[in-house]
């Protein structure tokens, strides 16, 4: 990751800081992890793709369900979902990856990167599938992996793994 | 050839994959064609629905899903340790690799060092795989562009015979023709035997002789070149948007191998070179992996020269389901296999810190396959099959 | 062979006087038994094979069909339609949108057909047979005749597992087969929901249920959807039967949570 990108990274978030915070600078930009709301994840992507992060890895989708407090755990976060974003540049000899995470509440919907990725068609059809999360914008949203009269979303947690399927099993 | 001939460089007019089949023309017959989720093609269950006008294929859209195993959701119940051999059986045609992704991530999560031997051993039997998983890829698309009895079938013969050297020695050195769970945190299970890189060297220089003989065999066969030569160009911007980086990538001009350009186990210390094609068609995909299978063999023959002395794991062994504990962290690790990048996106953190909360394959195939709304459209069902054959798929990581 | 023609209503008995008139012809039945030797003997040396080859053990089927352990001179070749085929081999996992097709696949085959299991995903559903998604063994909507274990199975087994089918089928066309013995069960092995279709205890509205699932398969189950309005109270009332937990059906449904569904 070069400064110029590490900074214009930081431009893009900076405004959307938490109150009481800091604003992010360059130095606070890594190529793993960042928390990114969800109304910049496309100009995120389109920043990286301009960047020479042209080639789409994968997203991860994931569930986690609402804890009841605990004395290990008081202050659990409520139900929400994580869904991370991987990009790879191909230069040859120094090949990096960035990736990125956005949180959404239940029923929030995320943008698609299907207009600047091809790739994100199926991946993402694949986490509405599984997981359940909606990509607002996208071409054609519905099952992969599972037939098309399944109900549920097999990978959230409250989904169990042993569910029958009449008269198959 | 007068006039310009289209390439993956060259910008290629590509079919809007959305497309609503009613916008086509209102006066043209068109016929539904299922090739369905069994077909003799051996690419596993993968069915693709072929609109098709006359022999001309409209509109192709396809539907994964029939080896949905589950495995995501499985692994979320299951240990680190145990996770192994489950995860051989996603790539199926090259489990080597796949145990190394998993491992790698594990690795990568609990900041934990490999040793140098395990490395070594890892590099040359990544490599091994390679051969194994390309005679499987180059023996099917011949048989596929051949025909199962008669020609196709011979080529496919004669590299699952090479194929059984390299598998004797997989079987030698793990127990396992297949699905070896030989990976495991922190290195491996099972060391070298003695002699085994001497048998190791022998069979992989036999291998080197006998690819020259099938290589004559296929490259000038006229029928082969009708078949391949143009068929189903693939554009490098789209390569680069669906994520494909393997041989399909690199016949379309994406000059990337993880091997080369983010290098893992002891890829640093050698030099690879990466074959690249620029005509993007399946003649391409095929020189490819053709020439990605001589230099895999060049550098397994290399290593196996030389391995280095030492532990082959910096943890102690496994013997229980539970012995492997990450607390918490977020990983992601890709690997090249033979058909792209694999990749494993890990949340660690589950069932208290014995296995995932959630662990994410990042199957190639998959790109590859969703390659064929953009590929078929145009061409005839005998290109269909060929264009198939060359993307290599295996379902059992599509699906998982 | 199929179970459904033990108590088919449409099973032709055959009679004729000719052939009465030909079985008193002293000598006529050494003749006929040679005849029938020969016919056995051509029919377990050429089964021809179906491959449903889904997985891992598709790979060790093709490697099996190659150079090393050649199962061509056992004078069985693959062929990719079911009408031509004598054996259908199910190497692989087949999964719950897999199934409704193999059966329908294993319906086309003509009489007289065998069925091999190959691997543990086939024979049990291995390791995944408590998904979702997974079919816990092909005997639950098929019926097998020989089951070769393994993970996968090395080409030398497949090629036992032939051996053994030859015996079998010379040991029932001489009317010396032994109804197959059940299979020893473990302990801690888990029961699958759904018993095996020639078990005793199996439900007999189970068959028709998958017979119908295969043939209303259309291009992009519509059927299914229409048949699931109304057949979804029966499948519950199938499961509470069965005393499978009927709550799982609800759960995860299109994001509401199970307590407010009453």
């Amino acid at each position: 990751m070069t400064p110029e990108l590490k900074a214009a990274i930081a431009a893009l978030l900076a405004p959307s800081t938490d109150e009481g915070k800091e604003p992010l600078t360059a130095e606070d930009v890594v190529a793993f992890g960042m928390w990114v709301p969800a109304s910049l994840h496309v100009a995120l992507a389109e920043l990286l793709k301009a960047h020479g992060f042209t080639l789409y890895v994968t997203v991860v989708a994931s569930h986690w369900p609402g804890e009841k407090p605990s004395r290990r755990n008081p202050d659990p976060p409520p139900e929400h979902f994580q869904v991370a974003t991987v990009l790879r540049n191909p230069t040859r000899g120094a090949s990096t990856t960035f990736s990125w995470r956005v949180r959404l509440e239940p029923g929030q919907p995320l943008d698609t990167l299907f207009a600047l990725f091809a790739g994100a068609d199926w991946q993402e059809r694949e986490q509405y599938d599984l997981v359940g999360v909606h990509f607002a914008g996208h071409p054609d949203l519905r099952r992969l992996m599972m037939p098309d009269d399944w109900e549920g979303h097999p990978l959230r947690r409250d989904y169990a793994i042993d569910t029958p399927h009449f008269p198959w099993r | 050839m007068p006039g310009k001939v289209p390439n993956a460089l060259s910008g290629v007019e590509l079919p809007d994959p959305h497309m609503d089949i009613e916008d086509y023309d209102p006066d043209a017959d068109l016929m539904v064609l299922n090739m369905g989720p069994q077909h003799p093609s051996t690419h596993g269950v993968f069915r693709v629905k072929l609109i098709m006008d006359g022999e001309v294929i409209v509109k192709a859209v396809s539907y994964p899903g029939y080896l949905h195993r589950g495995v995501e959701k499985l692994m979320e119940k299951l240990t680190y340790a145990q996770i192994t051999p489950i995860v051989d059986k996603n790539d199926y045609v090259s489990p080597m690799i796949n145990e190394q992704a998993v491992n790698m991530a594990f690795e990568a999560a609990l900041e934990v060092e490999v040793p140098r031997r395990a490395r070594w051993i890892r590099t040359i039997l990544a490599e091994m795989q390679r051969v194994a998983s390309h005679l499987v890829a180059l023996g099917t698309f011949t048989l596929d562009v051949g025909g199962a009895i008669g020609g196709g079938a011979s080529i496919f013969m004669y590299t699952f015979r090479d194929r059984e050297l390299i598998l004797d020695l997989f079987e030698e050195l793990t127990g396992c023709r297949f699905h070896y769970n030989t990976h495991t945190v922190g290195g491996q299970r099972h060391d070298i035997p003695a002699g085994w890189a001497g048998r190791a060297i022998e069979a992989l220089k036999l291998i080197d002789q006998r690819l020259d003989e099938f290589f004559e065999l296929v490259i000038a066969n006229p029928i082969f070149q009708d078949r391949s030569d143009g068929v189903g160009i693939l554009p490098r911007h789209l390569a680069l948007g669906l994520g494909l980086g393997g041989p399909i990538g690199r016949a379309s001009g994406v000059d990337l191998d993880l091997r080369r350009d983010a290098p893992y186990h002891c890829y640093d210390e050698i030099e690879v070179k990466v074959p690249t094609r620029t005509t993007g068609d399946c003649t391409a995909r095929f020189m490819v992996r053709y020439e990605e299978t001589r230099e895999s063999l060049r550098i397994a023959l290399a290593m196996l020269e030389g391995v280095p002395e030492g532990p082959i794991c910096s943890r102690k062994a496994v013997n229980s389901a539970a012995s492997v504990k990450i607390k918490d962290g977020e990983v992601y690790v890709g690997v090249e296999s033979p058909r792209g990048e694999l990749g494993t996106y890990l949340i660690a953190g589950g069932q208290g810190g014995q296995g995932p909360y959630r662990l994410k394959i990042r199957p190639p195939s998959l790109h590859a396959i969703s390659v064929i709304p953009y590929l078929l459209p145009g061409n005839n069902i005998s290109d269909a099959i060929a264009i198939l054959g060359s993307l290599d798929p295996i379902m059992g990581e599509v699906d998982r | 062979m199929a179970v459904d023609d033990a108590n088919d209503p449409n099973t032709v008995n055959f009679t004729n006087p000719l052939l009465d008139h030909m079985l008193s012809v002293p000598g006529l039945d050494l003749a006929v038994t040679s005849i029938d030797k020969l016919l056995t003997w051509a029919s377990s040396n050429s089964l021809w094979m179906f491959p449903m080859a889904t997985s891992c053990c598709g790979i060790e089927f093709m490697a099996t069909n190659a150079a090393r352990v050649d199962l061509d001179r056992m004078g069985s070749i693959v062929r990719a339609t079911p009408r031509q085929c004598d054996v259908m081999v199910v190497a692989g996992t087949i999964t719950v949108k897999m199934a409704p097709r193999v059966k329908k696949l294993w319906d086309q085959m003509p009489e007289p057909k065998w069925c091999i299991a190959m691997g543990s995903c086939a024979i049990s559903g291995d390791f995944y047979r408590n998904i979702y998604s997974v079919v816990p063994g092909i005997d639950t909507f098929m019926p097998v005749d020989v089951y070769i274990p393994g993970c996968p199975p090395n080409p030398e087994q497949l090629m036992a597992g032939l051996l053994r089918l030859q015996e079998k089928i010379k040991a029932q066309r001489d009317g010396t087969w032994v109804p197959i013995e059940t299979r020893p069960e473990t302990e801690k092995m888990n029961v699958p929901a759904i018993h095996r279709i020639q078990d005793a205890d199996r439900d007999p509205l189970l068959t028709p249920a998958q017979l119908d699932r295969s043939r209303s398969l259309g291009m992009n189950g519509a059927e299914h959807r229409a048949a699931d309005e109304e057949g979804r109270e029966e499948a519950e009332a199938y499961a509470r039967a069965c005393h499978l937990p009927t709550n799982v059906l609800r759960a995860s449904r299109g994001g509401k949570p199970a307590e407010e569904e009453s």
